[in-house]
Parts: structure tokens; C-alpha cells; sequence
């Protein structure tokens, strides 16, 4: 398998290592209940098809990146950084 | 040495002036550069070369190429030795040996033999039917039984002294095959300056044409076919790679290959690999892999001497053979008829022609030319022989039954497209009702499919394809391609195929499997027994799966499957394949990795001033590092790390600390991204200062430790654990990019800038006093427990001094710049020489840490919680943190879950293992009763007896309790008593000295 | 003082490892290697949004602007090498003489030396590209990999830093850095894939140790 990171370039899947769901969001601070922070960590879909995932160029950039990658073929159709995601905040 | 019996005088790709001996099965003969062992052996008059899987038939070579189900050879000796080679693929060298295998006692005279004439008992599925019963028997009896009679070769048994390489290749176009086809297409993207890579599996190029009487544009073949040749190797971005076998597709354009590159030599020449994996990255890929010839399925169709009409003309035609002396060829379609004509015009004889259509007058023309009996509308029923085929039984037309001497029968029955590849990404061959055979269904992205291999099975239609899709893939990567020349013509031929599956009527057994030893009769037992899916068939009888994966199998079980249950192929199933195409050494995979370079080995900076003071190494995960350093005279390792402990504890000590891992944090918000990461408090950590910090993981349970330093106002310096280094900087990394990109805090990691060492001991300050230099100032005042700070050493090199203890003693860890790791120990020896400085390794580490009761790798074993190693009172109330919420689950912080503690042998004289279970006294040593386990143990020569540190249930609230220390796997049981984890200087006096 | 300075005597990431010499096949080397050692490198990573400003900064200094992209800028005392997003290294020529530059940067940069931190070796040669090959995952034909490119990847499991440099006369040429405490099982892959073209090994310290 290939992943264009956006930093690097093509390059071989093992230059990174993957981790799973993209667009849980932590709950974050003082408040967060434990009950929404045990479906943060435990509940995942599954699904056949189209999934946004998390992977890390840990032998490349160290960037964390979000790949859409179909399941069922391994498609990929978009790889992003996720620092991005919340860029503006980051400006 | 012998004659070669049947070479032709003339003719064939072979080099007559450069002879080569070999031997098989310990006879000498004599071949040509230019043979495989088959021709050669064929050559020889050598018609027996192995004995079946199963029934231990007597086998020969029904092929010429790479689907060989019979001819598996063992290559070499000793350690060189490599069985189940195929003689059909194995290009002949001077000196080669060979064995048969699979026969014993000899290969003429097999004792297994007889389990043809018991085959009844092995049935399909016999395994599943009879070896079920008593279960006892399987270990004793059954499995020594099957490994006895079963099996095919013998591995070496010795380590391969050969080395193997992985390469990564990439091109526009990858062409797959090197005959008509791929040449034309290779040449056809090569003109356009595209970057081209050609593998073929053969050591020459040229595919049938190699085996074949053909014209191209009136010449003879083997003129384009050197014209060709010469003009692609004039590209520079053209490369040809022979002796390669492209054996599987991946993920995006991924394809892997092995490049034979020395297998046809006795040995690799000095610095040469024996082969070399390819992982090749192509944009666009042309399969150009040709066909498979099909045989039929009739009793004794397994007899040497039964050999595929293709492979036939191959042996005439290439290697100037002759396989025999009188043939007859059983034929269902016009390719047959070629053999008949190439070995007519070789000086053979061809007796009979039995085709399996109806009479036709051309036919009958040419048999009458060929001198050759036709039967035509007829079918071979059966062959005769033992170790050699000696006749033929033949029905015709009429179902009259004759009787036919001879030593050759050649089998056509059509070709199966070589789309292996196209499989290997889920796609589906389709049927093909007019070709009868399938072809590439779904292909996947990038790849096309050229020529035979897509069933266009003609000379002209190879060259077409060949030429037309190379420009396509030329012009998808971008390229401009030069206007197309005209496809060379070809003489004329037809392919008219009427295929014959299995020839009924016949005695004795009729194979489709050859290799599994699959007959027709369990293919209708599969049928009978419910076993109809095409996947339950080829499990039930293990039908393909033997190492050719049923290249000359498959189809032949389909049709007979169909056959017995009324449907048609398609409906019966499709038969898809997996990589490898063919076999793979895992040398050739695994390449530079293995022994020492199975995977990288990290060194500490003093690694080589360790060896000179003779230190025993251990792997600490990646890292080798001192374990001890034994002093002559001294015999045991514990005596060793006795010393050191000792020696530490009563003077000073020091010890590489290089491998923590080290990671430099800065940022406005470097503090803040603490605070999130860790259980406690950062922001209040004064510069020159260090703090020890545990982080969680985000379920609560501890995922490492270390201690962490404020250098600057927004800089501090974090420290892992060996082992987790490259796990807490990723985790760091997502807690920065993925949860807080918001903050500013930029981190790096600087584990192999700074050599570390750890200066222990009474002594510790005074030793450090003669390397740091003069006006840094480290009285207990200046420099206390804690601080951490620049200094100088050696007039003037930067370093870092941190007044950290892991052993409880005064102690000190220095860094300096990793090249002055080696300086720096040999300073601080030096300069500790006068208190007897003694350097310690990784277990005197680990002793004095459990005589202190701090935490280590044993129990931050990623099922612990802060609370369960008795930090939980670090946990910080007053802000979030990763781990925080999960961490207070109600079964995280039930009472009675196993927290940290010490133990000691109630009788001090025995000796306690890590990893036993601790049961109530007087309960019986079962899971029940299990009350928690020992996760440390060392010697303490300090208290002279073993001590342990462990998980128990009720934890400090039972101190003084006793309990078993129960470890079944060592034949341990020692009562123990629950005591405080800090064995050595409770109140930390020694610490702040 | 000055006694004690050269008994602190400093060891380079390649001492132990590998010397000067012929290894592999005999006769005209295929290969050349360089090992390199006395230069200075510093990681800079950039305050967020702030990467442009620090470019500036290092350009005003340096006469070399900070690649966004993956690449080396070489310059006259320094080259700037892209390391990661708004990351990079900051090789010097020599391994003194950097601390006030780096000092003044770190008003916009997070600086952290890692002049020890590397091993770094310069290749060269008609056969260079296919050694590469047998363990570099990229595409180093000129086309895909042109002079100044740089990439982090990694080679037989051990991650390296790796550019072209323009052509020499013997053929591509190329550098390599290495994790330190990795360089020898970096070299054992190495000498076993350049052997069969043999390797000419030279040390280059004219940077300033010896």
C-alpha cells in the first residue's frame, strides 16, 4: 500500500503506523463526563466502505495525518494533516 | 559419462560446444549451457525423476515450464540443499546435483509404493475420516505416520550461508513476461522514453517463440525476435531483468518479484546475493504471461511419459530433444497437430494422432503425411507402464479398442490464460465460452492484459496487443508516442479446440491433481459427499493445493465438478488465485534481515568502552546495553552484580543511562501540554529543576514514566523509558496534532544528541567534582536533590547535570554531547578512581530500584494504574489529563484490585521468582484463590536475602500478612511476608546526602 | 585546563565502525562513500505561523531562505535541510562556531543542537543508485528525485535523512544521515549491498577535527 503524505510524497505504508477513527472528538476539560469519555475511547464503527483514519509518518515528517480510505479495496482518496483541522486556532 | 541418447543431432538454443556434467541421484550425465534439468535429463534418456505425494506413483516430466506438478527435485547439498525445485525451470550448470525425492528407499524400488495398492483407505478427506479417533493416537502414531509417508522434500536443516536481498524498483510500465507480447509492448512504451522494467521467469527471453517454428514478417522468428532485443537493450530507461518471476500484485501498483540471481550457478560469486526480492512500484502494468498447457484426465495419465504436447515441442524445438521414440498425440484441438509436425520434422516418429474431434479430410491429409495412424472422433482411455509409459489403449470413434506401443504420449487439450496476477487483487475471471477457458474478468487498476494471457492466443494477436496497450501505457503516463508502426505479419495457424475434461472407462487411476495425487473418482466423491462449492471441493480433497496451486488442475476439477452436478463451469465456480504465482524462498523476502540484522541494533555512545571493560550485553529493546561487567575469578553473574550493588552503595558507581529517551519541549505553551500529558503538576516547577512525571494512556492505565526537566521558562526536557521512547513520542506528537494543535509547543527528539551517565553513590559528588568544571559549584547548597542544570566538563564542554536517583543513593545523572560520551566515562573513572568507582550494568540497575521500591517496565506493564503502583496520590484533581476520567472507574478503584508492595522470604535462604501467584495460606494453588502476582525480584546483598516487589490484593493494608508465593510452571512455593516496597533507607537519608 | 582538553578527546559517530579502505569487489569501485564528521546540525522547529519570519531571519544571516517543501538550500558557512512541517536542520560546515547564530534564533525558533546526533556519509558513483535501491523505498531517478530533494524515509528499518547533491564526475551523488546509536546496523546493510559493485571509503574531517 502507498500513502501520499502530504508533506513527504508517496511512500510505502510501513513508514506509518495506523490508528483509527479520525473524527472522534476528545472531551476535553474539568467537565467532560466519564460515560462520553468511555464511548471516546471504546466505540468504534466498523465500517465497509469509505473511513476516515488516523495514521502517523512516524518514519517520515512525524505528522499525524487523516487518510480516507475505502475498506473494502483500500482506496485512498484523500490524505490531510490533522493539525490542520483546526488550523485557525493554531494561527 | 553418457551419449545423450535422445539429443537431436542438430538444432535447438543450446550451446553444443560448452557441455556441462551434472549428476542425479548420483549418476553422472552430460548437458548444454542452454538446458533446463529436464532437457537435460530428458536428453539423457532419464524418464523417472519422482515418486507422488500420496500414492508414491512413479513420475516423470509432464511439462516445460513453471507449472511442473511432477518433476520436484531436490538441488545441492548440505546446507545448500533446496527441495522441491522444478527440473522444468532449473537452468542446468556444470556441476549441478540433483535428487530425487519422496522414494525410499530408492527411486526405482519405493516401499511406499504400496500405497497405491492400499489407496482405498486414502480416500479424499481421509485425513478428516480416519485419524479422528482416539485422540492419544494422533501425537504417537498418526503424525509420525503422515510425516513418514507424506512430505515432499528435505529442507537442509542448516543455516542457508547464502545471502538474499530486498530491492525496490520503480517505472512507468511494468511488462510481465518477455514473449511476443510483453517484447512488443515493452518496446512500443521503451520508444517513447518511457521507463520500463521487463521481468521474465526464464533465463532467456523470447516466450514460445523460443519453443516454436514461426515467421515473422517472412522470416524466421527468431529474427525479430534478436532485433527486438537489440533495441530495447539501446534504451537507457529499459530494463530487462531475466530470472525474475513477478509472483504478485498489491496495493496500489505494488508488485512483487524474485530475481534468481545466482541460482544458476553452484554458488553466488563473491559479494553477490543468491537472489534478491523485488518490490516493484509501476504506474501502469501489462500482464504478458502467456498460457498454461492443459492435459486430460484418463487412467494413467500420470505415467512418465505422458507429457504435454506443448512442453513436447518446447524440448524439440529449443533444447534440441527428442522425448522419445515413438509417440502418439492425444489431441482436442489444431496446437497438437504442431507437435506432431515439429517432431516429424526433428526425424521423429509419430505413430498415432488421436484427436478428439470428428473426421475431417485436411486432417486426415496431414496424418496421412505425418505417416501417422489417425483416430480421429477417438480418446486415449488409458497408459501403460511402470517407471516408463510403454503403450497406449485407444477408443475410437467407433468404441473399438486398440492397442499402441510407445514411449512418448503427447497431450493437447488447449491452453488457460497465465492471469494469475489479475486475480490477486480480487478480481474475477470470466468464462469464456468460445475459447472454453477463462480470462481476465476484473482487472485491477493499471494493469492490461496482452495477448495470450488474455486468451488472444495467436502470434498476431500477441504482437497487436503487445504493441498497442505499450503505446497506451505510454501515453496514460504522460508520454508522447511516436505514431505506431504496422503489426508484423505472421504465418498463418488456427487454434480450433474442442477440449476433452476426462476420458471415462479407463482402468486404474486418472489424476487431475498430480502433485496432491487428486483423482477423478474424489472429485466425484467431493460431488457425492456435498462438497460441491468450489471452495469446500478444493479443501475436501485438497484439490490445487499442493505448491503449483493447481496450475494444471484447477480447471480439469471444475469441469468434472460440473460435469457430476449438471452445471456449466461458470455456475460450478471460478478459479482465482493468491500470490505467490510460484513458490518464494523466504530468503528472498526477508533479504538482509535476519541473524544480527533481523532488526536494527542501537549502541550506546560508551557502547565500546563497555566491551573493553569486558561487559556481558543484554537486548533492551532495541538497545544492547552492559548488563554487568564480570571481574575475573568471578563465575556467576549474580557474584558479579553483588559487587557492583555493593560497591555502588559503599563508594560510587556509574552506569549508561544514554538509551532513555530524551525529548526537548519548548513552546509559550510547552507547561500547559505538560500538564495535559502528565497526572501532576508542571507549571510550578521552578527552572533547574526536575520533576519525576507519569503519564497514562487515555484508559486510565500507566503508560510510562521519567523524570522531566524545566531548562528555561518555556523549554523543558522530558525523559522516557528505554522501551517506550519512540511509543511516548508519537503519543506526544498526537496529543500535540491531533487533540491540541491550539497550543504552541514544538518538541523534537534529542535521545542520540546527549550521551547519559549515571554517577551513584556515597562518593557520587566527589568523583563528579574532578570531570565538572571548576566554578560550578555542586555542594548539597548549590546543587541539591533535584536540580538540574548547564555546566561545563573537560575545560569547556557543554553539558547537562541532573541530581536524580533511581537507586537511592546520592546520585547524579551527566550528559554531555554524544561524542564526548566516551570521554566522559574514562574522565569519570578516572577521577573516581581514589573511591574505587566500579561501573555497573542494567541488573545491578534493577537491584537496587526494587531495593527502593521504584517502578520499572516489570510493573508498568500496561495493566496497572497509578493507584494500583501507589501513585495515585501524584493524580492531580485540580486539572484534566490524558487517562484521567478512565482512570477513576469504578473497577479501577475497587479496594481490593492487587496494588504495589514488598515481599520477603519468611525463610530468608529461598530465593523468589517474578511471575509467581500469591495464595492464602492453606488454600489450594488455583485461579480462584489467586490474590495478585510478583512483578520484581532481585538479591539484595544489602539485606542478604531475595526480595521481591509484586501486586496483591488489599496491597499496603496487609503489610505484615503472609501468604504463598506459588509458581507452578518452577516448582516454587515460598511463604512470603508482605512488607513496604522500600527495602533500603526508608527515610531517603542517603538521597540528600 | 589545556591538558585536560585533549584527554577529553571527542569520538565521532563513526569510530568503531568503519574505516578507510576498499570493501567489496576488487578493482574500480562502483561506489564511493564519504563518511562525513565535524559538522554542526540544530533542529529548528518554527513558533506557529511564525515560519516565514524565521526564513527571513535565517536569510538575512545566512543568504539561504528555509525550504517549505522537501528539499536542501545549500549555503556559503550553512545548508538549510526541510526536516518536517515547519521543522528543520541547520547543518554548519564547522562544529563551533554556531552559537551565537543559533542563540539569536531561538528568539523564533525552538533550537535544539543535534550536532552529535547523526552519522552522516556522502555517496557517489556509477552504481550508487542501485545500492540505494536495496533499501530505499523512493524513486531516486533524476526525474522523480532531482538534485537538492531531501526526504525522511527509512533504510532496512532505520530512519535516515537523506538529499542529492548535484551530479559528480564519477556519477549521482547523494547524502545520507543516520541515527548515531543505529550507524552500525546501518552499515552492516551498507557493506553488504555495495559489495558486489565495491566501495572506495574515505573519511572527510576537514571540517575541522582530526
Amino acid at each position: 500500500m502507498r500513502i501520499t503524505c502530504p508533506h513527504c510524497g508517496a511512500r510505502d505504508a510501513q513508514e506509518f503506523s495506523y490508528l483509527g477513527a479520525a473524527d472522534l472528538q476528545r472531551p476535553e476539560g474539568m467537565a467532560a463526563s466519564e460515560a462520553a469519555m468511555a464511548d471516546y475511547v471504546y466505540q468504534r464503527d466498523n465500517p465497509a466502505g469509505v473511513h476516515r483514519e488516523l495514521w502517523y509518518h512516524g518514519a517520515g515528517c512525524h505528522a499525524w495525518l487523516v487518510v480516507t480510505r475505502d475498506t473494502r479495496n483500500h482506496a485512498i482518496t484523500a490524505v490531510e494533516p490533522a493539525k490542520a483541522r483546526k488550523a485557525g486556532a493554531a494561527a | 559419462m553418457s551419449t545423450q541418447p535422445f539429443r537431436l543431432a542438430s538444432g535447438g538454443l543450446i550451446d553444443r560446444g560448452h557441455p556441462l556434467d551434472f549428476s542425479f541421484d548420483g549418476a553422472s550425465y552430460r548437458g548444454y549451457a542452454g538446458d533446463t534439468l529436464a532437457s537435460a535429463l530428458l536428453a539423457n534418456g532419464v524418464r523417472l525423476v519422482g515418486r507422488s505425494f500420496k500414492y508414491h506413483r512413479p513420475r516423470g516430466i509432464l511439462s516445460a515450464g513453471p507449472e511442473e506438478p511432477n518433476a520436484l527435485v531436490e538441488l545441492r547439498s548440505g546446507a545448500r540443499r533446496e527441495p522441491n525445485t522444478r527440473a522444468t525451470v532449473v537452468e542446468l550448470f556444470g556441476g549441478l546435483e540433483a535428487a530425487s525425492q519422496n522414494r525410499w528407499p530408492s527411486l526405482a524400488f519405493d516401499l511406499l509404493s504400496i500405497n497405491g495398492l492400499i489407496s482405498p483407505a486414502l480416500v479424499a478427506g481421509f485425513y478428516y475420516k480416519t485419524f479422528m479417533w482416539p485422540a492419544s493416537f494422533w501425537e504417537k502414531l498418526y503424525e509420525p505416520l503422515i510425516r513418514r509417508a507424506a512430505g515432499l522434500g528435505r529442507a537442509a536443516g542448516a543455516e542457508d550461508p547464502d545471502h538474499y536481498e530486498k530491492a525496490f524498483a520503480f517505472c512507468d510500465l511494468l511488462v510481465i513476461g518477455g514473449g511476443p507480447a510483453g517484447l512488443s509492448a515493452a518496446l512500443a512504451a521503451g520508444r517513447s522514453g518511457a521507463r520500463v522494467i521487463l521481468c521474465d521467469e526464464d533465463f532467456r527471453l523470447g516466450g514460445r517463440l523460443l519453443a516454436e517454428q514461426r515467421e515473422i514478417d517472412g522470416k524466421p522468428a527468431s529474427e525479430w525476435l534478436a532485433a527486438t532485443l537489440a533495441e530495447l537493450t539501446s534504451l537507457p530507461e529499459v530494463r530487462i531483468m531475466p530470472r525474475t518471476t513477478v509472483f504478485g500484485l498489491y496495493d496500489h501498483g505494488i508488485y512483487g518479484a524474485v530475481e534468481r540471481v545466482a541460482d544458476h550457478l553452484p554458488q553466488p560469486p563473491a559479494h553477490q546475493p543468491r537472489q534478491r526480492g523485488w518490490r516493484i512500484h509501476a504506474r501502469r502494468a501489462i500482464l504478458a504471461a502467456g498460457a498454461l498447457e492443459r492435459p486430460i484426465v484418463f487412467a494413467g495419465n500420470d505415467r512418465p511419459g505422458v507429457m504435454l504436447a506443448g512442453a513436447v515441442r518446447s524440448y524439440v524445438n529449443r533444447h534440441g530433444v527428442l522425448p522419445g521414440r515413438e509417440t502418439v498425440l492425444f489431441t482436442a484441438g489444431d496446437d497438437g497437430w504442431t507437435t506432431a509436425r515439429d517432431i516429424a520434422a526433428a526425424g521423429g516418429k509419430v505413430a498415432a494422432i488421436v484427436d478428439s474431434r470428428p473426421a475431417d479430410p485436411v486432417r486426415k491429409a496431414l496424418a496421412d503425411k505425418l505417416g501417422a495412424r489417425l483416430f480421429a472422433g477417438g480418446a486415449v482411455t488409458g497408459a501403460r507402464g511402470g517407471r516408463q509409459l510403454s503403450g497406449v489403449t485407444i477408443r475410437d470413434a467407433s468404441g473399438a479398442v486398440s492397442e499402441l506401443s510407445c514411449d512418448l504420449l503427447a497431450v493437447s487439450n488447449g491452453w488457460n490464460p497465465t492471469l494469475h496476477l489479475t486475480s490477486h487483487q480480487n478480481g474475477k475471471p470470466a468464462w469464456d465460452e468460445s475459447l472454453q477457458c477463462f480470462v481476465p474478468g476484473t482487472v485491477p487498476a493499471g494493469l492490461t492484459v496482452a495477448g495470450s494471457a488474455a486468451g488472444r492466443f495467436t502470434l498476431a494477436q500477441a504482437l497487436e496487443d503487445g504493441a498497442r496497450l505499450g503505446r497506451d501505457a505510454a501515453t496514460e503516463v504522460g508520454l508522447t508516442t511516436l505514431p505506431a508502426e504496422p503489426t508484423p505479419t505472421t504465418d498463418p495457424e488456427t487454434n480450433g479446440l474442442s477440449p476433452v475434461w476426462r476420458v471415462s472407462g479407463g482402468k486404474g487411476k486418472a489424476f487431475v491433481d498430480y502433485q496432491n495425487d487428486v483423482t477423478d473418482k474424489d472429485v466425484e466423491l467431493a460431488a457425492r459427499e456435498g462438497f460441491r462449492p468450489v471452495e469446500h471441493l478444493k479443501r475436501y480433497i485438497t484439490l490445487g493445493m499442493a505448491t503449483d496451486q493447481g496450475k494444471t488442475s484447477n480447471l480439469s476439477g471444475l469441469a468434472i465438478m460440473a460435469e457430476q452436478t449438471g452445471r456449466t463451469i461458470p455456475q460450478t465456480g471460478t478459479t482465482t488465485f493468491r500470490p505467490p504465482y510460484t513458490p518464494v524462498a523466504i530468503g528472498a523476502l526477508a533479504g538482509h534481515h535476519r541473524g544480527k540484522d533481523f532488526r536494527p541494533i542501537r549502541l550506546a555512545p560508551t557502547h565500546d568502552w563497555s566491551k573493553e571493560q569486558g561487559a556481558i550485553f543484554v537486548e533492551s529493546g532495541p538497545w544492547l546495553r552492559a548488563q554487568y561487567y564480570p571481574r575475573s575469578g568471578e563465575t556467576d553473574w549474580l557474584t558479579t552484580v553483588n559487587r557492583e550493588v555493593k560497591a555502588v552503595r559503599a563508594g560510587v558507581g556509574l552506569c549508561d543511562v544514554s538509551t532513555l529517551g530524551k525529548i526537548d519541549i519548548q513552546g509559550a505553551d510547552a507547561a500547559e501540554f505538560l500538564e495535559r500529558v502528565y497526572i501532576n503538576g508542571w507549571k510550578a516547577l521552578p527552572v533547574g529543576k526536575a520533576r519525576y512525571g507519569l503519564m497514562l494512556r487515555e484508559d486510565g492505565f500507566v503508560m510510562d514514566d521519567g523524570t522531566t526537566s524545566r531548562l528555561g521558562e518555556t523549554h523543558f526536557l522530558m525523559t522516557t523509558t528505554t522501551a517506550n521512547a519512540g511509543k511516548v513520542m508519537q503519543h506526544l506528537e498526537f496529543c500535540h496534532q491531533v487533540l491540541w494543535p491550539e497550543l504552541d509547543v514544538r518538541m523534537v527528539s534529542v535521545s542520540e544528541q546527549w550521551a547519559q551517565v549515571a554517577i551513584a553513590g556515597p562518593k557520587a559528588r566527589e568523583t563528579l567534582r574532578g570531570v565538572v568544571d571548576r566554578e560550578h559549584d555542586l555542594s548539597n547548597e548549590a546543587f541539591p536533590y533535584l536540580a538540574a542544570r548547564a555546566v561545563t566538563v573537560g575545560g569547556g564542554i557543554p553539558a547537562r547535570l541532573f541530581r536524580i536517583s533511581f537507586s537511592g543513593e546520592l546520585a547524579y545523572e551527566l550528559a554531555v554531547p554524544a561524542d564526548y560520551g566516551d570521554a566522559t566515562v574514562r574522565a569519570l573513572m578516572q577521577a573516581g578512581a581514589p573511591f574505587g568507582i566500579t561501573p555497573y550494568g542494567t541488573e545491578a540497575l534493577g537491584v537496587m530500584r526494587i531495593e527502593k521500591g521504584h517502578v520499572a517496565g516489570n510493573e508498568l506493564n500496561g495493566q496497572t494504574t497509578a493507584r494500583d503502583l501507589g501513585l495515585g496520590k501524584m493524580m492531580s484533581s485540580k486539572k484534566d489529563f490524558v487517562g484521567r476520567l478512565m482512570a477513576g472507574r469504578q473497577a479501577l478503584v475497587e479496594p481490593d484490585r492487587p496494588a504495589f508492595v514488598g515481599f520477603k522470604p519468611v525463610d530468608p535462604s529461598q530465593r523468589l521468582r517474578a511471575g509467581a501467584h500469591f495464595i492464602d495460606i492453606g488454600k489450594p494453588g488455583v485461579m480462584e484463590n489467586d490474590e495478585g502476582y510478583m512483578t520484581s525480584v532481585a538479591y539484595s546483598p544489602h539485606l542478604d536475602h531475595w526480595m521481591g516487589l509484586g501486586l496483591i490484593k488489599g496491597g499496603a493494608a496487609r503489610v505484615g500478612e503472609r501468604v504463598r508465593a506459588y509458581d507452578p510452571v518452577r516448582n516454587g512455593d515460598v511463604v512470603v511476608e508482605i512488607c513496604s516496597p522500600v527495602f533500603v533507607d526508608p527515610e531517603g537519608a542517603r538521597l540528600h546526602g | 585546563m589545556a591538558e585536560t582538553a585533549r584527554s577529553w578527546a571527542p569520538r565521532s559517530a563513526w569510530a568503531g565502525i568503519a574505516q578507510a579502505g576498499q570493501i567489496g569487489a576488487a578493482g574500480a569501485a562502483g561506489v564511493t562513500a564519504t563518511l562525513l564528521d565535524g559538522f554542526g546540525l540544530a533542529t529548528l522547529i518554527a513558533a506557529p505561523g511564525g515560519a516565514a519570519a524565521l526564513s527571513q531571519t535565517v536569510e538575512a544571516r545566512l543568504g539561504i531562505a528555509l525550504p517549505t517543501t522537501p528539499k536542501i538550500v545549500p549555503g556559503a558557512s550553512h545548508d538549510a535541510i526541510w526536516s518536517g512541517p515547519d521543522q528543520w536542520l541547520l547543518r554548519a560546515s564547522t562544529r563551533e562556531g554556531s552559537g551565537s547564530l543559533l542563540e539569536s534564533l531561538s528568539a523564533q525558533a525552538a533550537v535544539s543542537d543535534q550536532s552529535d546526533a547523526r552519522a552522516a556519509l556522502r555517496l557517489s558513483g556509477p552504481d550508487v543508485r542501485d545500492v540505494l535501491a536495496k533499501g530505499v523505498m523512493l524513486d531516486l531517478h533524476p526525474a522523480a528525485f532531482a538534485v537538492g530533494d531531501a526526504a525522511l524515509t527509512s533504510i532496512a528499518h532505520i530512519g535516515v535523512h537523506l538529499w542529492r547533491l548535484a551530479d559528480g564526475p564519477d556519477g549521482s551523488a547523494f547524502e545520507i544521515m543516520v541515527a548515531r546509536s543505529m550507524v552500525g546496523s546501518f552499515w552492516s546493510w551498507f557493506a553488504a549491498s555495495a559489495a558486489e559493485f565495491g566501495c572506495q571509503i574515505s573519511i572527510d574531517r576537514s571540517t575541522g577535527r582530526g
